[in-house]
């Protein structure tokens, strides 16, 4: 993950009409402040070293 | 006499209504009479449900005339954070949006359930919008205040239980915790809470949240309170989909077996930084009480905090994008916002934190091969200022809202059972709670080791004096 690069503006703008979402300028910028917040807990859950054996924990019954 | 027995217990209720020292009637009058003096200063209630309680109180007692069984809770009134449903409320959920919603046409299970119990329902409680928040503050309804200071926060989401439990308005409330959201709220406002194991009560009739995440629990001024309450609300409900089937034993039996032979250990590393010194002083209190010097590592907690967040952005909007497609100007910003970064993240890192959830719980179960249960703060500080943005920890300023749950988000993350006791230092006026966290469906534990903090002394849950 290489978050020194990540752009959360260009991400919003291009997420919102993909998304059916109109943003005020106020929503936007908080938006953003929220996607950096998320990215730095994302670093630290993709640094966990999972893998290929590891269950998800929710299981469907049918 | 009617004042002293609404400032006791429900257990104290329930049996002066059962050997008629009082009557239902009455119990219910002056909890209605306290809610109309002191609700306009605690914005605790959103709804009060008088008609439907008054009723219920004259069919309890005229059960009692006849000699018939009224259950453990006869005329014990409580209310229920405002996404149970209440048959012929909408179930607001804290929002502007819902309550446009057809009434409900009946209760949730846990309502039905304690009022088969003889518990009478008094009405809905104030939370935060969608139950994303640990502030118990409402853009639309206004914030629940903390009755031990007006100016204060309640805690969140379900701050109107802990408002209307620690104000003396009710012996007991139900709320729900996703986060944090009985175990924060319990904290700031000084009540006894408990966060069952995931999968544990049914969430039949509540408004979702995060389906992967979501418990609902009591509140109340006791520990042998939440046992009585939990107990009666066990049982399979083949409408709650997340419900596991576990049998329950039923706790009040064994509420004052005490911590004798118990293992108890404080939980280091990240549960003991990123606090004020109140945190960590009632975190020492309790470990004195339990007789423990012994501190263990939770590894992994941060991640696994990390892992709660994005599943919770995540999981949240999902539930919430169609009406973020057309009604965003009727949320709370602070909610909104935060649901749209959510329907922005990338999909993998979600399936990640669900294989996380599952590691991390494995570790738990690990952990508690060495001790019984374990103690950690509850929040990283008392009840902040109503309107305060940012709190300071480890010197270092950082959002209030999104931090509040620090040390809640990893225990609810893998759905521990956790009481919450509220401890007071000499001299202050704000109580914090700390966590009292047992092995998967060991509630009795927490609840046992609650109740023996209670009779020593160290956490206590009086009804605040203020107006």
């Amino acid at each position: 993950m290489n978050s020194a690069s990540f752009d959360p503006e260009a991400l919003v703008d291009a997420m919102a009409p993909l998304l059916g979402l109109t943003l005020t300028p106020e929503s936007r910028a908080q938006a953003i402040l929220h996607l950096r917040i998320a990215v730095s807990q994302a670093e630290l859950l993709l640094s966990a070293g999972l893998d290929d054996a590891d269950e998800p924990a929710p299981v469907f019954r049918p | 006499m009617i004042a002293a027995l609404l400032d006791g217990t429900a257990g104290a209720i329930a049996a002066a209504v059962t050997s008629g020292a009082a009557s239902a009637r009455e119990t219910v009058e002056a909890a209605l009479a306290r809610i109309k003096a002191r609700n306009d200063a605690l914005g605790a209630f959103t709804d009060v449900t008088a008609e439907r309680a008054l009723k219920k109180a004259a069919a309890i007692d005229a059960k009692r005339a006849k000699r018939d069984s009224l259950g453990p809770l006869a005329g014990v009134p409580f209310a229920v954070k405002n996404l149970f449903d209440v048959a012929g409320l909408p179930t607001r959920a804290g929002s502007k949006i819902n309550r446009e919603r057809a009434p409900a046409d009946k209760d949730a299970t846990l309502v039905q359930r304690l009022e088969a119990a003889g518990a009478i329902l008094l009405g809905a409680l104030n939370m935060g919008e969608f139950a994303y928040d640990f502030t118990g503050e409402n853009a639309h309804d206004g914030p629940s205040r903390n009755p031990h200071d007006l100016a204060r926060m309640s805690g969140g989401s379900s701050g109107g239980s802990a408002a209307a439990v620690a104000g003396g308005l009710v012996p007991l409330a139900l709320g729900s915790d996703t986060n944090g959201s009985i175990r924060v709220p319990a904290s700031f406002c000084g009540v006894f809470g408990l966060k069952p194991t995931y999968g544990r009560l049914s969430r039949a009739g509540t408004f979702p949240f995060v389906a992967s995440l979501d418990h609902v629990g009591p509140f109340a001024r006791s520990a042998a309170d939440l046992a009585l309450a939990y107990d009666v609300m066990l049982g399979p409900d083949p409408h709650d989909p997340a419900q596991a089937d576990v049998a329950a034993t039923p706790v009040s039996p064994l509420i004052e077996d005490g911590v004798a032979g118990l293992r108890v250990a404080r939980l280091g590393g990240y549960f003991a930084r990123s606090a004020e010194p109140s945190a960590f002083a009632a975190v020492a209190k309790v470990a004195r009480a339990l007789g423990t010097g012994r501190a263990v590592e939770f590894e992994d907690a941060e991640r696994a905090r990390a892992a709660a967040y994005l599943i919770t952005m995540v999981e949240g909007a999902a539930l919430h994008l169609r009406r973020l497609q057309t009604r965003a100007a009727d949320f709370d910003p602070d909610v909104r916002d935060r649901l749209i970064a959510g329907a922005m993240l990338p999909g993998a890192w979600v399936a990640q934190a669900q294989k996380f959830r599952r590691r991390f719980c494995k570790r738990a179960l690990e952990l508690f091969r060495e001790v019984d249960l374990l103690i950690a703060p509850a929040t990283p500080c008392r009840a902040p200022k109503l309107g305060q943005k940012t709190i300071v920890l480890d010197g270092k300023e950082m959002l209030l809202r999104p931090n509040v749950g620090l040390f809640t988000q990893p225990i609810s993350f893998i759905g521990l059972p956790a009481a919450a006791v509220p401890v007071w230092s000499e001299g202050e006026r704000l109580p914090i709670g700390v966590q009292i966290i047992a092995p998967p469906w060991r509630e009795d534990l927490a609840l046992r080791a609650a109740r023996f903090l209670e009779r020593e002394g160290v956490a206590r849950a009086p009804v605040a004096r203020f107006g």
